[in-house]
């Protein structure tokens, strides 16, 4: 071989790499599922409530479904670039999401004209649920909504509300607005670029009133006062927050996060089986004490609501925001 | 104050979870290897290892972690030191004199005083926490957009003691910084110049870009010589002059105090972190210095001046962590989530019931500061090897390394092409002579404060005079101009002198030569 140039090394390698894989690859097919490790993909940075509920929940499902889980965090473009990823990984089971599935969906389609439909996902269980919180600092001169409203009423710009554009939240306190008849374009509306920061400044007495997700503020509890929470029912882990009903206002509201496990509807509709396996692992684990009793203590859910619960509380408040996103837009 | 009976709790606590030292000094390694890579941010090496620390129990996870961030808070400046490409935005400015100093052979001394002054203000921030990490907190909370904006302000002002040749040409550079800074959603959620890519949505990566703008024109100068040193008896690493230039740093207490507190203070600020602290620190510590032309040319109080803004940095952004529970800064953020993982939520309730624990963390972080004077002394001698190596096999390193390290930023291809089109630019700029410092520092603070500035519009309804109803906005923005009318005053008065000595030199050459004169 006196004439042999890197370029037939090249040749070399790349061949015996192309027969490595068509050698390996029918063996992998044909066995049965799972026989590797599976992703769980998080559109979030690591550190958020979807990243923490996955690393938590992760063990528990190890053992349900027998192979190790690998957290994989695609942050960006507020979810669309995880959820897209997720979207063109191949429909085989060997990944699965773990998101906040409402708002983020919804909201990347209908503002950010998100390359996907909301039923291109399937939802498996959606645990986690967060309500909008209309809050004040501890040191407020503001004691309860009905006295917001009042002030708001008598002049539009007696108070700062911080709230974060094209959000569930935003939704809400438009919504409330337009039902006491005050003109939201009169408000003097702070915005925020996320839910911490409008917590932040909720606390810190920047903004009068903050309408941001509730669940956030419980760390901070002792700096700041709910008036109303956006929840139908009294909400288990913010039981002293007033329902907003109590305050004598009817408005239609948006439920401002929905978290929890989801998978390309691609997957259950081609390999019915492959997501029966999955879904009965969730569902397993999800039960199962161990992991209940561990969850707990990190503040996360577990609750098994099952996939057709879920799915139509998912659907149901993406089309609420449909039909309310001329309010996202602001 | 300090709670003496959770103070010896705490001790106590130290001394009976002695099996968690050990975790201090790989963490310091994990944070400095990291950090000391281009385009790899603190943030990410903590993020790596964070799944790596649920394995072990609270104490020594919280060791880890914090460790990794005393280490990778100093890391960035070796790199941004020996050649001029900052391992991380926190340490953009310690290459202003950092590397001027290199290029004069004294990389060791350069190298020697970022890591004293990294150590000490590291110190210094923790035990001032000690003292103040409650009211600190509730002085963060109460800082509102406006004051951030004049924060923002006083870091864009740096650009005016850069100092270029054309003012027009640093005024555009710097304009062009701002409107690259501000690509992407605002806060009131207006989506601008993305050209239609989701990933524009969150903004310019600003480690990609920094890292992009610099490394071209640093890659390309470099490229034209055979070592980063010319001379060759320069090209020494030696314990000994890197321990003099930490012992040459206890002769600047005043700039180290500075940049302790300018560091402490926006540190603890949610949301800014130390990328703005070195650039305010280093402009005030040159604008008030007596030799403040030979800043940007090998000044050793330049270097001080911004790593003990980094240091400190973090002892401020741990207060917020831990009082409030509210994340200072990407680092942070992941510290919390390893708090909570371990099923501990910071906040005031946490600092309230478990002071002792509070107590032993910020305690530690004392001693790893300690600890990474030692590991620190040995990593900058095996990172100082660099500049023996020739640069053909430097350089071509350096590029993949960074390239790769933007990659992995948030492991998609979108941070290598940042870096591609920020590596054009910043040749560009370099070849028609435009500051690339000016983009870099718009490129940093645009978001800022277009943000803040946004909010602030918002909360006041439109009326200027809202200024005065924020103390603390009035406070910052007098010390602004008080600091700025000192200089001023300072500098005539220099230049009175100046003019009286050329006088009076003028005259003795004027007598001379009468006297030379009488002569012939």
């Amino acid at each position: 071989m006196k004439d042999f140039t890197r370029r037939d090394a090249l040749k070399m390698t790349g061949g015996t790499l192309l027969a490595a894989g068509t050698i390996g690859m029918p063996s992998i097919a044909r066995a049965a599922y799972p026989d590797r490790p599976i992703n769980i993909i998080v559109p979030f940075a690591t550190g958020g409530y979807n990243d923490r509920l996955a690393r938590a929940f992760a063990p528990h499902l190890e053992k349900a479904i027998g192979q190790p889980l690998v957290v994989v965090n695609k942050p960006g473009a507020g979810t669309q670039l995880g959820h897209t990823y997720a979207l063109q990984q191949a429909a085989d089971g060997y990944s699965i999401l773990c998101t906040s599935a409402s708002p983020y969906i919804p909201l990347t389609i209908l503002l950010q004209k998100a390359p996907y439909k909301n039923e291109d996902f399937w939802m498996i269980n959606l645990p986690s649920r967060d309500y909008t919180l209309a809050a004040t600092s501890a040191d407020s001169q503001v004691k309860d909504f009905a006295q917001v409203i009042d002030m708001l009423k008598k002049d539009p710009k007696s108070l700062s509300i911080g709230v974060q554009p094209a959000s569930a939240d935003y939704a809400n306190m438009v919504l409330t607005m337009q039902t006491v008849g005050i003109d939201p374009a009169n408000l003097r509306i702070v915005t925020y670029d996320g839910g911490g920061p409008a917590r932040n400044a909720t606390a810190g007495n920047q903004v009068d009133v903050g309408f941001v997700g509730g669940e956030g503020f419980i760390p901070l509890k002792t700096k700041v006062r709910p008036l109303a929470i956006y929840s139908a029912d009294t909400v288990e882990w913010y039981p002293d927050a007033p329902l907003i009903g109590a305050s004598g206002i009817k408005t239609d509201m948006v439920e401002g996060s929905q978290r929890g496990w989801a998978v390309s509807a691609k997957l259950k509709s081609e390999q019915p089986d492959i997501y029966k396996t999955l879904e009965d692992a969730i569902s397993k684990a999800s039960q199962d004490p161990t992991a209940v009793a561990a969850l707990k203590k990190q503040d996360l859910s577990t609750t098994w609501f099952g996939p057709e619960a879920s799915n139509k509380a998912f659907l149901d408040n993406a089309a609420k925001m449909a039909k309310y996103v001329d309010l996202l837009k602001s | 104050m300090i709670d003496f009976s959770a103070f010896l709790e705490a001790l106590n606590i130290m001394a009976t979870s002695a099996g968690s030292w050990g975790w201090i000094v790989p963490g310091l390694v994990v944070g400095l290897v990291f950090s000391a890579i281009p385009g790899v941010s603190i943030t990410m090496a903590m993020a790596i290892v964070l799944p790596m620390s649920l394995y072990m129990d609270f104490f020594s996870a919280v060791v880890f972690l914090t460790s990794v961030y005393t280490g990778a808070g100093f890391g960035g400046s070796v790199p941004a030191i020996l050649m001029n490409i900052p391992g991380s935005p926190a340490s953009y400015a310690t290459t202003f004199d950092g590397y001027a100093m290199s290029k004069k052979g004294q990389h060791n001394e350069a190298l020697g005083y970022a890591l004293f002054a990294s150590t000490i203000c590291g110190i210094l921030g923790y035990v001032l926490l000690l003292f103040v990490v409650e009211p600190l907190a509730n002085i963060v909370l109460r800082i509102g957009p406006l004051e951030m904006f004049a924060v923002a302000i006083w870091g864009m002002l740096l650009l005016g003691s850069l100092g270029s040749k054309y003012v027009t040409r640093g005024l555009l550079a710097a304009g062009l910084g701002v409107l690259l800074g501000t690509v992407g959603m605002n806060t009131a959620g207006f989506i601008r110049g993305t050209m239609g890519f989701p990933t524009l949505l969150d903004g310019i990566s600003p480690i990609p870009a920094m890292i992009g703008l610099l490394a071209a024109g640093q890659l390309l100068t470099l490229a034209g010589k055979d070592y980063i040193l010319d001379a060759e008896e320069a090209r020494k690493v030696s314990v000994r002059k890197i321990l003099a230039g930490c012992w040459g740093t206890m002769k600047y207490p005043g700039v180290l105090v500075r940049g302790s507190i300018i560091g402490i203070i926006i540190g603890a600020v949610p949301g800014v972190g130390s990328s703005v602290g070195n650039l305010i620190a280093y402009a005030e510590t040159k604008r008030t210095a007596k030799d403040s032309a030979s800043f940007g040319k090998g000044n050793p109080k330049g270097v001080i001046a911004a790593e003990s803004a980094v240091a400190s940095a973090e002892g401020g952004s741990m207060a917020t962590m831990l009082a409030l529970g509210i994340p200072g800064g990407g680092a942070t953020a992941i510290l919390l989530a390893a708090f909570m993982m371990h099923n501990i939520v910071p906040g005031p309730t946490f600092i309230e019931t478990q002071k002792p624990m509070v107590y032993a963390i910020i305690l530690n972080n004392i001693v790893q500061a300690i600890a990474l004077l030692g590991v620190g002394i040995g990593f900058i001698y095996l990172a100082s090897m660099v500049v023996k190596v020739r640069t053909r096999y430097i350089l071509p390193a350096i590029l993949v390394i960074a390239t790769l390290g933007t990659y992995a930023v948030d492991g998609s291809p979108s941070g290598p092409i940042t870096l591609f089109i920020f590596s054009l630019l910043g040749f560009l700029l370099v070849r028609y002579e435009y500051p690339v410092a000016a983009v870099v520092v718009g490129i940093l603070l645009g978001r800022m404060l277009e943000t803040e500035f946004l909010r602030s519009y918002q909360l006041s309804g439109g009326d200027p005079l809202y200024l005065f109803q924020r103390p603390g906005a009035m406070a910052i923005v007098g010390i602004m101009i008080l600091s700025f009318a000192m200089t001023a005053w300072g500098k005539r008065k220099q230049a009175r002198v100046e003019a009286e000595e050329e006088l009076a030199l003028q005259k003795l050459h004027e007598e001379e030569a009468v006297a030379g004169a009488r002569k012939t």
